[in-house]
């Protein structure tokens, strides 16, 4: 492509950091967007970032998460296009950022399907992946879809409470709308202004959702269900007391919605998706916990 | 002044009189107005486009509020300057295009440009303005190749946009070479005036995109002015552009 300098967003910063890692391998310059929030909040990957030789750019407009970092990488790419590639992190943006993504996360769907049938010898009842901007769950459940055989649920963050700008759940509270260069369903007010979103996951802040999402909720392919802050806090403390894993909190939402539904699932085979580790959650666990 | 040449505002900044007045004194020197529609996530707005539209929302102002001042600059300008909207895709798709165009079209607006529509997908905006009497202004960037050219200029409405640089509003003006011949193109098929906008600020770089084009659009300077000596600096701004450029 000829290109010498990669771009991206991030949120959690589990992007930025792989995206860090890549350039620094192929010796290209690479600059990450993030919300000025996330970098408070997800400290240790902005030093991984860093130490890989990112530059990382804090955004301060807006709610300072997810979709202001997007916004900034889309502005940046506008004037750098020639010499610059944007490493979109998730199945967001204009087409074709959401299908490239998708595809590439496939690989987890296929490689946790084929594990599955060699462990147990069936393939799971339920696939669970949580959704914000849905990357990891659309590659969970691309190759469950293309082949069917188990139910998919994706799991929204509920944020503190149903009320506008406590929640980042678009598939549950949001209607149409055009953002960031996708038709998709959107948190915004009457007079179609995006409404500002919470979580405690700064992966699951953002207040639309990949458009591929909203296609299979209208055609019932995915089931999606929420997961709150608190539920989420308590399923990671549960799987590290019990497994000694420690997942990431964006994770721990589709481990909170299984736990919170547990009569539905008792017996049955369930994958949850752990798309990261919670080790760069660790501040936040320990303050919401008063540990 | 010579050329077909519009000037931006950000609708009711820096607040509705002064946006009003301004506007209506711009008309008496350029040729039509753009009329920004504030929203959340302007993703082809530099800084200063970007903070205005932030200082509008942050009054809680909604979009019938700036139709409702677009209304009475229509009354004091001239009929045959248009007014254009520029609003974001979500601003006109989520309440209904059809609903968008009905409000739009009723305060007297007589375009829509809508930056994060690309050509390929603007066919049910087209349909639906047409149907209110509304262009859709079609854009042209220095990325758009030469046959993307030919194909967008030839059915452009009210006035062709030319995004003079790689960028957003409010960055340095710049043509190289292949610029200059995508211009020539786009004029050669467009039955309407090729107007470049984004990075023109002051009167050298308003000459130099009439050396190129048929006209342009100010904007994010006019903004700064505004912010900083309000409408009498924005007046005079106006006139020494008017001066500058030249009679047509």
């Amino acid at each position: 492509m000829g290109k010498k300098r990669i771009i991206a967003e991030t949120g959690a910063g589990q992007h930025g950091v792989a995206t860090a890692t890549v350039a620094a391998l192929m010796g290209m310059s690479c600059t990450v967007y993030m919300g000025s929030l996330d970098v408070e909040r997800q400290a240790p990957n902005v030093r991984r970032m860093k130490l890989l030789g990112a530059e990382v750019v804090p955004v301060d407009r807006g709610g300072r998460t997810l979709k202001d970092a997007i916004n900034a990488a889309i502005k940046d790419w506008a004037r750098s296009v020639r010499d610059t590639h944007y490493l979109v992190g998730s199945v967001v943006g204009a087409h074709p950022f959401p299908m490239i993504v998708r595809d590439f996360q496939s690989v987890v769907g296929v490689e946790a399907r084929r594990q599955m049938k060699a462990r147990f010898g069936r393939l799971p009842d339920f696939a669970v992946a949580c959704v914000g901007g849905g990357s990891n769950a659309a590659g969970l459940f691309r190759e469950f879809v293309r082949r069917g055989g188990t139910r998919l649920i994706g799991v929204e963050a509920g944020g503190r409470s149903s009320e506008p700008g406590q929640h980042s759940a678009s598939l549950a509270y949001g209607t149409p709308g055009i953002l960031q260069g996708s038709l998709t369903y959107l948190l915004q007010n009457d007079d179609c202004q995006v409404l500002p979103v919470h979580s405690v996951s700064a992966g699951l802040d953002y207040p639309a959702v990949g458009p591929e999402h909203g296609y299979y909720r209208d055609g019932k392919i995915v089931e999606y269900g929420l997961c709150d802050d608190a539920a989420a806090l308590d399923a990671c403390v549960r799987l590290t007391k019990t497994e000694g894993i420690l997942p990431a909190l964006e994770s721990s939402h589709a481990l909170g919605f299984v736990l919170a539904n547990v009569k539905r699932f008792r017996g049955r085979h369930v994958l949850v998706n752990l798309s990261g580790r919670g080790d760069k959650d660790m501040n936040i666990i320990e303050r919401e916990l008063g540990l | 002044m010579k050329g077909h040449n519009g000037l931006y505002l950000m609708g009711n900044y820096p607040d509705p009189d002064t946006f009003i007045e301004a506007a209506v004194r711009g008309l008496d020197f350029f040729d039509f107005l753009e009329v920004g529609i504030p929203f959340s996530d302007p993703s082809a707005d530099g800084p200063v486009i970007t903070d205005a539209a932030e200082a509008v929302l942050a009054r809680n102002t909604t979009f019938d509020d700036v139709l409702g001042s677009v209304r009475r600059i229509r009354e004091r300008a001239p009929v045959g300057k248009t007014i254009y909207a520029m609003a974001y895709a979500n601003t006109v798709f989520a309440r209904g295009i059809g609903n968008f165009a009905e409000k739009a079209s009723g305060a007297g607006i007589g375009g829509v440009i809508i930056p994060d529509v690309p050509f390929a997908e603007s066919e049910r905006f087209i349909k639906t303005f047409a149907r209110h009497r509304m262009s859709f202004v079609r854009f042209i960037s220095p990325e758009t190749t030469m046959e993307q050219i030919r194909k967008i200029a030839s059915g452009a409405e009210g006035f062709l946009y030319f995004v003079s640089m790689r960028g957003i509003t409010g960055g340095r003006f710049d043509l190289d070479a292949a610029t200059v011949k995508k211009i020539r193109a786009a004029r050669k098929c467009s039955p309407v005036p090729v107007v470049l906008g984004f990075g023109i600020a002051d009167i050298q770089s308003a000459r130099r995109a009439l050396d190129h084009a048929d006209g342009f659009v100010i904007g994010t300077r006019i903004i700064e002015i505004l912010k900083d000596g309000g409408v009498d600096a924005a007046g005079e701004f106006f006139c020494a552009i008017a001066g500058g450029v030249g009679r047509a």
